[in-house]
This record gives C-alpha cells, sequence and structure tokens, in this order.
C-alpha cells in the first residue's frame, strides 16, 4: 500500500543506536526534536517511554533500545527524538522515536537493498524493512509502522480482552505492570 | 351563519368553479345562469349578502344587473363584485358607475377571488 | 467566496433543516391526524423551500415541491385525510427532494422515475380545480420570497377619505382598513369632526376619513392596492415618514435644545428652566390656532408609532440568531482551549514574579478566560433531541420492515450535550436501536402469546447526572438469551467452555469484537459492526456503557457520557515528577494521609472519615510509579457513581482548567488514562479516568 510507493523516493535518515546505523524512510518523518522531558503514562509497554509536548499536542515516544532489545543508555547532548507519520489500526498519528543521534540523509537505491536477513542480526526482523548497502556499510531500514502496531498487537490483543472480563484479567494486567515496573 | 353569495354567469363552467372555490371557501352558493335570473333570485330571495357577476350575459347583462339591485333597498349598500377582462375597461367604468363594488380580472386563481370577497364582505 | 455558491450553501443547508422538520412533523400527524399546526408546519416548510428554492435557480427543486405543495395545502384545507398512503408519499417525496438536492452538490443523481411516479401520485390527491395551480410558475415563487427574505420595513403615514358616496357602491371602508391592519404594525386615528348635526346627516353618506401610521415591509404599491377599488373615489395619500435603515435604531435625532447648548449660545440650566415652564408643543399649537386637535393627535400616534417600531427592531435584532459552521466553533473551541493554556501560563509565572500589578492583571485575565470558556462551551450544547427525533423514523421504517410493531417513547430531549459527542453518539444509538427494533422487540403474536401487549416500547431517555448525561435504551423485549450467548462465545472461541460467569458477565460478551447474536444476518444489525465498535465508541468519549437485561421482561443499555470533550475544571495532584488531574466533578474533599494513619490500617487501605469508612487506592503503587513515597500524602476523596473513594497522591496543586488533548491510538487500550493536558510551564499532566480507577479497586 502506501509502503509500496513510499520506498520509491530512496531517500532514508539515518540514526544511530547502540553504535549501529538505522535509518527512517524519509516521507515518514516530520521533524528532528531535541530531547525532551517525557511524561510516562502508565500500562502501557515498558518501549512506550510516554508522551511530550509538541506544540501544545501530545506526542507519544517509543524508546528503540528498549524494543530492539539493545541496552539502555544516559541521554547525551545528541540524544534526539524523530517526530514521524505512522497508521495504527487505520488511523494517521505522529510518533517520536528516541535516537542516539541523526546522521544523515541519504539515497539508497532499490538495487542496493536486500531483504533483511533470517540469521546474524541482534534485531526482530520483523521490523526490518530491508538492508541498506551504502559505502560498504550495511544499514537498518525500519519499519515504524510495524514497530508499533504488529509487534505489540499481542500484548495490546491481551489488554484489550483484560478489559472485556475485568476479573480474569487481573493476572494479566499485573504482568503488565510487572513489565512496565522492572527498568 | 355563512354568507350567501350569488355567483352569476352564462358559462356553466365559470359558474361552477366559482361556486366550487366559494363553497370550499365555507360560503353559501347561489348561482344563476344571466342577469334576469340574478334579479328573480334578488327578488325571491332575501339573504343574499353579496354579488359575484359576469358583464356579458344573454338576457340581461351585469350591468343592467347592479343598476336593478342596487335599486332594491335591500340590496343598495351589498359587496357586488364584476368578473371582468382585461379589454373589458370601458364596461369596468360603466359597472363601477352602476355601483359595483369591485372588480375580478379573468382568469384567475381561486386564492385571488377568495382575497377579493374578503376585502368587500365582512 | 462566490456569492451565488454562498446563497446555494445556505439554501441547502436551510433545505435541509426543513427536510428534517418535515420528516418530524410528519411522524407526528402520523400519531395525531387532526394535529392541524403539524400540517400547518410541513406545509410551511415546502412551501419556503419552493420559494427558497424557485429564487436561488434550484427549479428542479421548486418545480417538485410546487406539487407536493399544492397536495399539502388540499391537506391543510382538509379537503384530504391523513392515511398511511399519505404520511408515505410526503416522506417519499421529502427524500426525493433531499436527492434532488443532494445531487447539485454533487452527491448520488436524481431517480428519473422515482420522481415520475411521486409525480402522478400526487396529482392524483389534488383536486381538479387545482390543476392550474399544480403548474409551478418560477415567477409566483420570486416575488414571494424576495419580499420574505428582504423585510426591510419603512413606516407609512397614510390619509384616506372616501367619497361621501361610498357606502352606495357597497364599500365597507372598515374593510379595507382591516386589510391594511394585517400589513404589520399599526396606528388608526379615526377623525369623525366632519359628521354633521343630526338634522342634516344624510345616513348613507360618509363622513368619516382615517389617519393610518403602518409598519411594514410591503411596499407603497401593495398598500395602494388594497384601495384598488375604490382610488377614483377617495382623497388617499400614502407617505413614507420613516425608513429602518441598518444600523439606524439607535440614533437619535439632537434635539434643538442639545444643539444650542452644545453651541455654547445658552447653558444647560437655561434649557431646563425654560423648558419647566413651557407647555407642550402640541398644547401651544392648539391654542394658537395653528392646527387642529386631529392633527396633532395624528402626528403623535407618528411618533409613538416610530418610537415602538424601532425598539421593536432593536429587540429583534437582539433576539435574531446566526448561524455559523461547526469548523468555525470547533477552531474558536481550539482557540480557547490555547487561550486557557497560556492563562495557566501567565497566572503561574506571575505568581512566581510576585508582582502585585501583573498579579491583579494576570486575575482578571483568568476570570475573563473562565468567563470566555463557559460561553464557548455553551454555544456548543445542543439539546440531544435532534438526534432523537430521527430516531423516530428508524423505528418507524424498520419496524414495519419487520412486520413488527413498535413505539418509542423519548423523554428529556431537551438534555444538552456537546455537540462533537451528540454528533459521534449518532451511529451507537442507531445501532443499538437496530438492535432492539431486530432482536429485541418479539413479532406481535409471539408477544401477544407471551401475554404482552402487541405494541413494543423502546423507551430512549436522557438524563443530566453531574459532569455527565445519562442516556438509557430501554426495551420491553424478550431481553437477553444468556445460554444463547455463552454457546455462542465458547463457539467462536471467545471463552472456553468450563468458564465460569456470572450472568452479567455474559451478557457483557456481546460487547468482544466479533460477537454476534443473530442467527441469520439480517439486513437491519448484522451490518459488521458490533457492539464492540459501539462500545469503542462510548469509551473513546470518555463515557461508559452498562448493560442489563432480564429474560421476557426486556433489555435496558445504559450509556454515561461526559457532559463536553473539550475542557473540564480539574484538581492538579502530583505523584513524584508527574503531574495527574482528577475530574474536579467527582471531587468531594482532600485529606491528609499520615504514616501513622496509613500504619493504622495495616495495608487494608481503609480510612475513617468522619465515622465513615472510605476505600482508597495508592495512586503511587497502582500506576507503577518509581520511588519512595513521602512522609506525608494526601487523599483525594472522590464520588464515583454514588461511591466513595479516595485516590492516594503526593500533593495536591489545586483547581485546573483542563484543555483535554486525546493521547491518540497509540494509547487506546489504556485505560486509567483518558487524556492529557499542557501545564503552564509546558510540561504534561495526565487525566485520570476515576470510574477505570474505581472498577480496579472492585476487583
Amino acid at each position: 500500500m502506501a509502503t509500496t510507493e513510499i520506498l520509491e523516493t530512496n531517500k532514508y535518515l539515518s540514526f544511530k543506536l547502540d553504535n549501529e546505523i538505522y535509518a527512517f524512510d524519509i516521507s515518514q518523518v516530520r521533524e528532528v526534536l531535541d530531547y525532551t522531558e517525557i511524561t510516562k503514562v502508565p500500562k502501557m509497554p515498558a518501549f512506550v517511554k510516554g508522551i511530550i509536548n509538541l506544540r501544545g499536542g501530545v506526542v507519544p515516544v517509543v524508546d528503540l533500545r528498549r524494543k530492539f532489545d539493545l541496552p539502555s543508555s544516559e541521554n547525551t547532548v545528541n540524544t534526539c527524538i524523530i517526530i514521524m507519520d505512522i497508521t495504527i489500526d487505520n488511523e494517521k498519528t505522529l510518533i517520536g522515536a528516541l535516537a542516539d543521534s541523526v546522521q544523515e540523509v541519504m539515497t539508497i537505491e532499490p538495487d542496493f537493498i536486500e531483504p533483511p536477513p533470517k540469521i546474524g542480526t541482534r534485531l526482530n526482523t520483523e521490523f526490518i524493512r530491508g538492508m541498506g548497502k551504502k559505502n560498504d556499510k550495511f544499514i537498518i531500514i525500519i519499519d515504524i509502522d510495524k514497530v508499533f502496531s504488529s509487534g505489540e498487537a499481542y500484548m495490546l490483543q491481551e489488554t484489550k480482552e483484560c478489559r472485556q472480563f475485568e476479573d480474569t484479567s487481573q493476572e494479566d494486567m499485573e504482568k503488565n505492570n510487572n513489565e512496565n515496573g522492572d527498568k | 351563519m355563512s354568507k350567501v353569495i350569488m355567483a352569476v354567469d352564462d358559462s356553466t363552467s365559470i359558474r361552477q368553479m366559482v361556486g366550487f372555490i366559494l363553497r370550499d371557501a365555507g360560503y353559501e352558493v347561489i348561482e344563476a345562469i344571466d342577469g334576469q335570473d340574478g334579479v328573480n333570485h334578488l327578488l325571491n330571495n332575501s339573504g343574499i349578502d353579496m354579488i359575484i357577476t359576469d358583464l356579458n350575459m344573454p338576457n340581461m347583462d351585469g350591468i343592467e344587473l347592479i343598476k336593478q339591485a342596487r335599486a332594491m333597498p335591500k340590496y343598495k349598500y351589498i359587496p357586488i363584485v364584476m368578473l371582468t377582462t382585461e379589454s373589458q375597461d370601458n364596461k369596468k367604468q360603466a359597472g363601477k358607475a352602476a355601483g359595483a363594488t369591485g372588480w375580478i380580472v379573468k382568469p384567475f386563481q381561486p386564492d385571488q377571488l377568495l382575497a377579493v370577497i374578503r376585502k368587500v364582505l365582512r | 467566496m462566490n456569492e451565488t455558491t454562498n446563497f446555494n450553501d445556505i439554501f441547502r443547508q436551510e433545505a435541509d433543516e426543513l427536510l428534517f422538520e418535515i420528516e418530524e412533523a410528519v411522524l407526528e400527524i402520523e400519531e395525531n391526524p387532526d394535529d392541524k399546526e403539524a400540517i400547518n408546519r410541513i406545509f410551511r416548510a415546502v412551501h419556503t423551500i419552493k420559494g427558497s428554492g424557485g429564487m436561488l435557480g434550484f427549479t428542479r427543486v421548486a418545480q417538485f415541491t410546487h406539487t407536493l405543495e399544492t397536495v399539502l395545502d388540499t391537506l391543510r384545507e382538509g379537503r384530504l385525510t391523513v392515511d398511511k398512503n399519505l404520511i408515505n408519499l410526503i416522506l417519499r417525496s421529502r427524500d426525493h427532494i433531499k436527492s434532488i438536492l443532494d445531487s447539485t452538490s454533487g452527491v448520488g443523481e436524481i431517480d428519473p422515475d422515482q420522481e415520475k411516479i411521486l409525480l402522478t401520485q400526487l396529482n392524483d390527491l389534488i383536486p381538479l380545480d387545482d390543476d392550474k395551480n399544480a403548474q409551478y410558475e418560477s415567477g409566483n415563487g420570486q416575488e414571494e420570497t424576495l419580499s420574505k427574505y428582504s423585510p426591510k420595513e419603512s413606516i407609512y403615514r397614510i390619509t384616506f377619505k372616501p367619497g361621501k358616496d361610498i357606502f352606495r357602491t357597497g364599500t365597507d371602508p372598515g374593510l379595507l382598513i382591516e386589510e391594511l391592519k394585517s400589513f404589520g404594525d399599526h396606528n388608526i386615528i379615526l377623525h369623525y369632526k366632519n359628521i354633521p348635526s343630526i338634522d342634516v346627516l344624510i345616513p348613507d353618506e360618509c363622513y368619516l376619513s382615517w389617519d393610518i401610521i403602518l409598519t411594514t415591509s410591503q411596499t407603497a404599491d401593495d398598500i395602494k392596492d388594497v384601495f384598488i377599488f375604490v382610488e377614483d373615489n377617495c382623497e388617499l395619500t400614502i407617505d413614507i415618514v420613516d425608513e429602518l435603515i441598518e444600523g439606524d435604531d439607535y440614533k437619535e435625532v439632537k434635539k434643538i435644545g442639545e444643539i444650542l447648548v452644545e453651541r455654547q449660545v445658552i447653558s444647560e440650566e437655561d434649557i431646563k428652566s425654560t423648558l419647566n415652564d413651557q407647555k407642550r408643543l402640541g398644547e401651544l399649537l392648539i391654542e394658537k390656532n395653528k392646527v387642529d386637535y386631529d392633527t396633532i393627535e395624528t402626528a403623535l400616534a407618528e411618533q409613538t408609532q416610530i418610537k415602538k417600531t424601532r425598539e421593536k427592531h432593536r429587540e429583534e435584532i437582539k433576539a435574531s440568531s446566526l448561524r455559523v459552521t461547526s469548523e468555525k466553533l470547533d477552531s474558536l473551541v481550539d482557540l480557547v482551549g490555547e487561550l486557557v493554556t497560556v492563562q495557566a501560563r501567565l497566572s503561574q509565572f506571575s505568581s512566581v514574579m510576585d508582582h502585585s500589578e501583573l498579579l491583579s492583571i494576570a486575575e482578571e485575565v483568568e476570570k475573563l478566560t473562565t468567563e470566555l470558556r463557559d460561553n464557548t462551551m455553551d454555544i456548543r450544547m445542543m439539546p440531544i433531541g435532534t438526534i432523537f427525533s430521527k430516531f423516530k423514523r428508524l423505528v418507524r421504517d424498520l419496524s414495519s420492515d419487520l412486520g413488527k410493531s413498535i413505539n418509542l417513547l423519548t423523554e428529556g430531549a431537551e438534555t444538552e450535550l456537546d455537540k462533537t459527542v451528540i454528533d459521534r453518539l449518532d451511529d451507537p444509538l442507531v445501532h443499538l436501536i437496530r438492535n432492539c427494533i431486530d432482536h429485541g422487540i418479539e413479532t406481535p403474536s409471539v408477544r401477544k402469546e407471551n401475554g404482552k401487549q402487541e405494541t413494543g416500547t423502546i423507551k430512549l431517555s436522557a438524563v443530566h447526572k453531574g459532569a455527565y448525561v445519562v442516556i438509557t435504551i430501554k426495551d420491553d423485549g424478550a431481553g437477553l438469551n444468556a445460554d444463547a450467548i455463552k454457546e455462542k462465545a465458547i463457539e467462536k472461541g471467545i471463552i472456553q467452555r468450563e468458564a465460569v460467569l456470572s450472568e452479567k458477565q455474559i451478557y457483557e460478551l456481546i460487547f468482544t469484537p466479533g460477537f454476534s447474536t443473530a442467527t441469520t444476518v439480517t439486513n437491519i444489525s448484522g451490518r459488521g459492526v458490533g457492539m464492540d465498535v459501539v462500545k469503542r465508541t462510548i469509551v473513546s468519549l470518555r463515557g461508559s456503557i452498562e448493560l442489563d437485561s432480564s429474560p421476557g421482561q426486556g433489555t435496558m443499555i445504559t450509556l454515561k457520557l461526559p457532559l463536553t470533550l473539550a475542557i473540564i475544571n480539574g484538581l492538579l495532584v502530583s505523584i513524584a515528577d508527574t503531574c495527574y488531574i482528577l475530574p474536579l466533578a467527582t471531587v468531594e474533599e482532600c485529606v491528609e494521609l499520615t504514616q501513622e494513619n496509613s500504619d493504622q490500617s495495616h495495608g487494608s487501605n481503609l480510612l475513617n472519615v468522619r465515622g465513615e469508612i472510605v476505600p482508597y487506592i495508592r495512586l503511587r503503587d497502582h500506576l507503577n510509579i518509581e520511588g519512595k513515597r513521602p512522609n506525608l500524602e494526601h487523599i483525594v476523596i472522590t464520588d464515583v457513581q454514588d461511591k466513595r473513594i479516595g485516590f492516594v497522591v503526593d500533593k495536591v496543586i489545586g483547581g485546573h482548567q483542563t484543555v483535554i488533548k486525546a493521547l491518540g491510538p497509540a494509547f487506546k487500550y489504556v485505560r486509567e488514562v483518558s487524556g492529557a493536558t499542557i501545564l503552564g510551564d509546558g510540561k504534561i499532566a495526565l487525566i485520570l479516568d476515576v470510574n477505570a480507577l474505581m472498577l480496579f479497586k472492585e476487583h
């Protein structure tokens, strides 16, 4: 759908996470913000850092390190939030992604993008749209829509269902709580 | 009690139409086929409250009917409306001179007729 | 914007409202065929659509409407009787007008066959003598609307002196005066001074004359037409004495004295003392025989009339309403929201600055902002009846399709709710009512067998309760079949067969996605959107939905919705570094929770508040907030659904006007937080949903 069209632009915003280069499709990127205070929202999966005030609006921020099971780190002056357009359950919304630093906007021709490797990556390949090759380096192109929706669908579904059966859900809720709590 | 209006016209269709509109609006209607018939009705019927009359009729025309009616004490002051056509301006003047209260130009809509009646008949 | 499109849009909007009104009134006459007023309303609405449509070049609308109007006129005159066929015909015609209108804005197409059928059926109802009438003449319609839509009023002075022999032509001048009176506000002076003494009086001569001061939107020609039969047998003058020009209502002509004082020719005192020993001008003039009493009387009448008219005009302007698009309103609300946020910043900053001048300005701004906010919110409030009445049609159509007999009762139609809430309530309510009709109410024969009245009843009611509006949809149908629901849920894999659920829990299953109780999919409720969508919509409106049913007795669904979505009064509290908002409407009081108190409760989380035991929730624990809790905590005691419950927080900061920001789809399933708001310093505070927190406590 939209994603295939987006691929045509060939432009990517690269960023660093734990000394590895990742990239987002530029057409989804709205802007890049300096790190700002994030307000935690209870009962959310741990990779959802919370929400920020974006010029009077509220935007959720995800911690990709957490999502990709990378070790967490202290914020630096380079830490930033990449604001992107995404679609959750057919609803368009904004989302922010924490990155160690932003690198550059680059062009990668489709010919230089390979499908995600089955093995040899620490990442869950579900979130990877492809591996871009640039100057003999591999760049991991992230599909942000999947980061938020599909991977966590199970989790959200569970949360949703436990709303339906309040009493039986107690355990599930507590499970969620524990996930949130163990930092 | 509803008001009694005498409709005088030699054309059956017009008489019936006028009659229909008036009855429908709650008036009692006496139909007369020409001036002479009208005069007869006036003589034999004391309760006529208003006359609507065509001008061009056989036997006795409308102008004469108006004159005769005005000559009867009972009908000296009742409203009399003439049915005219645009081309009958001189007739209209004659009718007014004879004592007609007002006129309505044919063809007319039911509403217009009723409006004229409300204007002259209390 | 292009003027024509603008007028066209206004017409479409107006026509939409009128069509709605027609529908409503038609349903009323269906219930009560003798309701003359409802018939009149339909007629007037159709008439206006025709008139305006004709004027604005919606010829097709005008032509079609004209025929319908004629039928309605016939009905209005009592020459037709109200029956099912007529009602159906009017409703179908109304829908057709709607489709013509829609097609002019590019939505849908006109069905010419349908139009032909309707016209034939309509014309069949028109009595023969009206046939001419049934032909639409665009000229007529235009005139009518012109005068209707340019109600520029003028004040006329009409003097009417009939010829002496006027009675001899059967003319009653009184009737002419009556006719004039119907034109508008009037003041009539009868002059009878010319009546001679009885010995010379001729009884059938007219000695009277009249002055009429008339305020009307009719033209001088219209007035002249009144006298058409007598114009060459009377003295008639028609003068405009005052034209009401926009903005003129407040203008007052300076009095001569004022001008003199202004020019410093004489002092104010001089004027006053002179005025005091002065007789009224009218009296002086009469004394000097310059004018007679009658003339003065006319002049005074004229003066009064002008004053009166201007006053009336002013009042009309005051009470008149203005139509704005809801987008404009929405952006106003957004702006007020922004303003409230900025104001909060100002207040916070000024209290930090400790500058008395600044503080008083900030207070002033706060007062004004609150007022502005309340006013804006008030504009957005609409009576829920606007959607209630549309359900009458729904119930009527669907029940007759299904061969059921159903009566819809509504209650509390005047209950006001935010427009956004009302708009979004539409679909869920339609669905719930469809369910009642389709699954709830039994067919007449079944009802009869079960000893019920053949006609089922659906009761739709709305009532205010605090910061909420409670809407109930209650039917006296078969009720829910718990066994069938359970069976279905097991079949669909929603629950395990061995699950032990209470009746209420079983009922709740119908809110599960993918659940549908209809064994056969009817075109009425089996549309793919299930109760889960209804529930989701209600929850997204920060509302709640509850269901209660007793077999054989019926089902009751209760929706609880917040009055407004945009701004609430909140109580700002904090736990660790994060601020939270509790809806102030639910807050009863705040008490301190010391370490000792807390220890005394031995982990039972119960507090003794003046002899009453109140359970409390430690939000710090419940929301998994890290950090050590302070020695002195605070409990905010709230009243949620008539139950008192306390929420333990670190600090109570104070009242806060909370502009609600939605959290967006990412947080769809977070129940405890219903939204967020931006504080004066740019920080975010989370708005807590006390209902959801309460539910946690209950389990």
